[in-house]
């Protein structure tokens, strides 16, 4: 018997186990020859024989059942091995696109002043005089006008200039109060540098009952908005011009790139100019037909924020749909 | 606008106030600071007279000068053409290290000792005032040999250029911003040095008489002198260098000097532009010229008002008599007269338009005083003036509404005070209540609100708090919202799709439009001023744009371009619509090892599927679009719930080949007819689904649109699907096509049964026979 313990726990595979199992276990096994020994042994001898027996198949069944589960893992690791892959060899760049920085720009702009309850409007590109200068407190003849390059269109319609034609069109539509965005393009006849003849704008607006609104509300919301945008970041504001506010200011950032200490970006002066904003001006109002109202107004450029954002040197670059610059949004 | 801290010193006193602070206040009252630049003369450079000066005896262009530089004669070699015995000049001594990095050491030209250099004023860091070395005159301080240059206030000034906003007008002067920063500083303007004229001059009556139209709106003052030739004073030449003044001779040094400095515009006319004859008394006319501007008129014109001066009437010779004008208009009238009728105008215009100061005796006596105290010319007795009426503004502002615009408290004196050194006159109606009279400099305050600006930028915005705004109203989730939110999800699955999103100029070439076939803005709703050729007119599509940027991007060495772009069109009646399109130029995928660095190019059936990943499901008929960037036999009218989005198409192959493209497939669609709406959930079977395929003969020409329409009609309702999964053609089918379709079957009531399957198929084969004559393969 022990030489077939011995041919089990030897077996190298599932084919020679099967072989032996056949041998000892099968109708002309070894163990089935034993058996039929029973007949010719004397009866009193014949308990101890079987109980031998039966010991010797249970514990052939057994021994041969351990090697089979030891050869089945054996056979399953070396299958895995067979399958084995370099995952050095198989690192992946992602097959997804891009959004454009601009937008993505202006989403997370629109994203903020939606969530302070601002409502988002949005207007015609394709402008008349009344809406993009005349009520906007810009006279035909107004030195100001200069400040704004325009397109004209042959039968005096115009590109507009500004967003700001669309808060226009709101409250001549609409009764106040008024908490509005505008976001989109706008168009200017410069093209350098440092301009395009497209850009694109987010002009804000906020209209409410005379004496409400005030110069300090206006503060609280652009350097809550500039933190959310820029980080911790000083907030400086300087008094300014625009016709279609008063008080105007021009509002800064102390520098992203050196801190406020001085660098090419800023010139040296630790301080970025990143909006415009002011009171509205009453003849604004008087333009659109509100009386007893105040407000206020803001506007800034999209581009210029994305650049800034995501330290974007050339302006022009940003509508060429050139995918070495688009991809590293991906 | 250019000023400097000592030219601003002569108007306010800056003595206790360094640059750095100046810098700060300009900034915080609106005074935008642009740029500063200090000048500072470096060590080592001295006061020298030249004793002699002889020509080098080996070169012609050089001088051999003996220089006086104080405790010493030096010998220097000087190639400036402009050297002469007697002049104060600088000299940078031996040891000396000049602005550029340079040291000065003694050294030989052409065999002669050189112990120096005799400098230019660009050497010593300085603007450049004339060609050769700077001649140094006591404009600038004593001058004394050995003197250090760097001990000169005058030219170790500070430059600060100020960005002004278009309703300041009245900061184009020293003067004004002068007058600016007493407000914030709370100091008072120097005055005017008072002119008193010498008694026994001959009076400009005797030379000349001034008659004015009635109804010119316009103020002149005119005085006459007999210049003697003169020199101008360094300090004069080397400020006018620094604010970049391009005056032709020294009258208009001296005119473009007292402009700077007062605001108030000059001009000066020869006396005989205004006479036939020397013994005559001279006319000047003021009167509306052929276009209705106020226009000074001698034996011709001689100036449009604000305007500009006519070659004709300016001076050539400087000696004589000469006549000086002072005049102003009001901004708000000239610049509404030139909206109106263009002229050609002067660089005074610039100031004019917004604003020049109406004080014309400030300009005059200041010009005045300085050619009495140089000497350089007989002033005649008296002036032709005459004035328009002024109607002074009165602005009444309450206090409580100051407070309410800006958001906090501003004391009462706090506000009289500004205005006060401003130049506004105040008086109280009550404690409340003022009455604020406007300076007639300050055209550009014309309401209460322009006083509160004022207020504001001299308090400074840094001492308003800031203060959240409550305001109830409803929340205003509302279509253009919607629709940015329609725009971020189409952005969103492009972008996860593969597209790069591409932002494009509303502007493309019209003959570019016109040639491949586009419709685009009628001529006579064009634009009127594009920027340029090939941005001429607006675009009526997307497609180009992003066939420009695949071609550069291909240029640049891409091989795979997918971009995608969401704008605004235009059609040919110049209305704007939002439109959205899709690019795919080249290689499919990146080089990759399963792709064995050899990608496949995208095709139309790839492209298909990126787009419905974009768009949603979408299914394809036939359709050739109008424009010539179609491949005729792969386009496409795409459609979505039967409704027609878009079209879509390979690049026609000779465009693509005219842009060195790969092969490109486009889709461009109505933003607005893409879905975005809520989905509504369908019953769906609880019972397993069985899968058929049936395998056809089929004509090659015959569309599977035709198939796919009998099978609609046959099927049973336990066929819920079916769409086709394999075709192909050979030899051995000739003209047929072997088409297979796969049916999925199942039922809302039960799991379905061997023969409800086949019967099912059975009706769809017989139809398919019947109606078709299509075979089994």
């Amino acid at each position: 018997m022990q030489e077939w313990y011995d041919a089990i726990a030897s077996a190298q595979n599932v084919e020679k186990l099967e072989e032996i199992r056949i041998a000892v276990f099968g109708k002309k096994g070894v163990l089935a020859g034993e058996f039929a020994k029973m007949k010719s042994i004397p009866n009193e001898e014949k308990g101890v024989f079987a109980k031998e027996l039966n010991m010797h198949k249970s514990r052939l069944t057994e021994a041969f059942n351990a090697r089979k589960e030891i050869l089945a893992l054996e056979a399953l690791e070396a299958g895995m091995k067979a399958e084995a892959i370099d995952v050095t060899l198989l690192s992946r760049q992602s097959g997804r696109g891009a959004l454009h920085p601009v937008m993505q720009t202006m989403d997370r702009i629109v994203e903020y002043f939606v969530s302070m309850n601002f409502s988002v409007k949005t207007g015609p590109m394709i402008e008349d005089d009344f809406h993009n200068f005349e009520a906007l407190n810009l006279p035909k003849y107004h030195p100001a006008r200069d400040m704004q390059d325009t397109f004209y269109f042959k039968d005096e319609m115009l590109l507009r200039t500004h967003t700001s034609p669309v808060q226009i069109r709101t409250m001549m539509r609409e009764k106040p109060p008024i908490r509005m965005i505008a976001p989109g393009a706008v168009f200017r006849r410069d093209y350098d540098l440092t301009h395009t003849p497209m850009f694109h704008q987010v002009e804000g607006l906020l209209v409410d009952e005379e004496g409400k609104v005030s110069f300090a509300n206006l503060k609280f919301i652009l350097e809550d908005f500039l933190k959310y945008m820029f980080g911790d970041v000083d907030v400086r504001f300087r008094p300014s011009f625009f016709p279609f506010t008063e008080p105007s200011a021009e509002v800064d950032i102390s520098c992203i790139f050196c801190g406020g200490d001085g660098c090419r970006v800023c010139s040296k002066t630790g301080w970025i100019e990143v909006l415009g904003c002011g009171i509205v001006d009453p003849n604004v109002f008087k333009a659109v037909g509100y009386k007893n109202v105040s407000g206020y107004a803001f506007g800034l450029g999209v581009e210029r924020f994305a650049m800034l954002i995501h330290r974007i040197g050339d302006l022009r670059s940003l509508f060429e749909g050139d995918i070495r610059l688009l991809e590293q949004f991906k | 606008m250019i000023v400097t801290r000592h030219w601003l010193n002569e108007w306010i006193d800056l003595s206790d106030i360094t640059t750095e602070q100046l810098v700060k206040t300009f900034n915080e009252i609106g005074l935008e600071v642009d740029r500063v630049q200090q000048y500072r003369i470096p060590e080592g450079i001295v006061v020298g007279k030249v004793i002699a000066c002889e020509k080098h005896p080996d070169a012609d262009k050089l001088n051999v000068c003996q220089v006086d530089v104080g405790d010493a004669t030096r010998q220097i070699v000087c190639g400036a053409h402009n050297v002469a015995a007697g002049q104060y000049v600088p000299v940078a001594v031996i040891g000396a290290v000049m602005p550029d990095g340079m040291e000065i050491k003694p050294v030989k030209l052409r065999g002669v000792d050189s112990a120096g250099m005799i400098c230019s004023s660009t050497e010593l860091g300085l603007p450049k005032t004339n060609d050769g070395i700077l001649v140094l005159d006591e404009s600038i301080g004593v001058l004394d040999a050995g003197n250090l240059l760097k001990k000169y206030p005058l030219i170790n000034d500070d430059l600060i250029e100020i960005e002004l906003t278009a309703n300041r007008g009245d900061c184009l002067s020293i003067r004004g911003v002068a007058r600016d920063l007493c407000a914030a500083f709370e100091k008072s303007l120097k005055p005017v040095p008072d002119r008193r004229e010498e008694k026994n001059q001959i009076g400009i009556g005797k030379l000349l008489k001034l008659e004015v139209d009635a109804d010119i709106k316009a103020s002149v003052r005119y005085h006459a002198v007999a210049l003697k030739s003169f020199d101008t004073p360094l300090l004069t030449t080397l400020r006018l260098a620094m604010i970049e003044a391009n005056c032709e001779n020294s009258v208009e040094m001296w005119l473009e000097y007292a402009m700077h400095s007062t605001g108030v515009i000059l001009r000066a006319y020869p006396v005989d532009f205004f006479r036939s004859g020397s013994d005559e008394v001279g006319d000047i006319q003021i009167k509306e010229d052929e276009n209705g501007f106020a226009a000074v008129f001698g034996r011709e014109r001689a100036s449009i008002i604000g305007i500009r001066q006519e070659d004709g009437s300016r001076l050539k010779d400087m000696q004589g008599t000469v006549v000086i004008e002072a005049s102003y208009i009001a901004p708000e009238i000239i610049s509404q007269q030139m909206s109106e009728n263009k002229l050609e105008s002067g660089p005074l215009y610039y100031r004019t338009s917004r604003g020049s100061e109406p004080e014309l005796s400030i300009g005059t006596d200041f010009l005045l005083t300085h050619i009495e105290e140089k000497d350089i010319g007989r002033i005649y007795g008296g002036k032709l003036v005459y004035s328009e009426e002024f109607e002074e503004k009165h602005i009444g502002i309450d206090i409580a509404y100051v407070d309410s615009i800006v958001g906090t408290t501003i004391d009462k004196s706090r506000v009289a005070n500004i205005l006060k050194n401003l130049g506004f006159d105040i008086s109280k109606s009550s404690e409340e209540h003022f009455i604020v009279s406007v300076p007639r400099y300050r055209h550009d305050i014309v309401n209460r609100q322009d006083l509160i600006e004022e207020i504001v930028r001299i308090v400074g915005i840094d001492n308003i708090p800031s203060k959240p705004f409550v305001l109830s109203e409803a929340d205003r989730l509302e279509e253009d919202y919607f629709t940015f939110r329609k725009k971020q999800l189409y952005r969103q699955r492009a972008a996860q799709s593969g597209f790069f999103e591409s932002v494009h100029f509303i502007f493309n070439e019209r003959q570019q439009l016109d040639a491949l076939g586009f419709a685009s803005v009628a001529k006579e709703l064009g634009l009127l001023n594009p920027i340029a050729g090939t941005l001429d007119t607006l675009r009526p599509t997307l497609l180009l744009g992003l066939l420009n940027a695949a071609s550069s991007n291909t240029r640049n060495g891409q091989k795979r371009v997918p971009l995608f772009e969401i704008g605004s069109v235009f059609d040919v009646q110049r209305n704007e619509s939002v439109k959205m399109a899709l690019l795919f130029a080249g290689a499919l995928h990146e080089d990759m090892l399963e792709n064995a660095g050899k990608p496949e190019e995208v095709s139309f059936q790839s492209f298909a599927q990126l787009a419905a990943d974009v768009l949603g499901d979408v299914t394809f008929e036939p359709y050739v679009p109008a424009h010539g960037l179609a491949h005729p036999y792969q386009s496409a009218a795409v459609y979505q719930k039967g409704k027609k989005i878009g079209e879509m198409f390979t690049l026609h192959p000779s465009v693509q080949k005219q842009m060195n493209l790969g092969r490109t497939v486009m889709f461009e669609g109505d933003f607005d007819t893409l879905v975005y709406a809520k989905v509504e959930a369908a019953n769906y079977s609880k019972f397993q689904a069985s899968f058929r395929d049936l395998s056809i003969l089929i004509p090659q020409n015959m569309p599977y649109k035709q198939v796919a329409e009998v099978i609609d009609n046959a099927r049973s309702g336990e066929i819920v699907r079916f769409y086709p999964v394999d075709s192909y053609t050979d030899e051995a089918l000739g003209d047929a096509m072997s088409l297979t379709v796969r049916f999925v079957l199942q039922s809302q009531e039960k799991t379905l049964e061997e023969e409800d399957i086949t019967s099912a198929m059975a009706g769809v084969l017989e139809a398919l026979q019947t109606l078709l004559g299509v075979e089994l393969r």
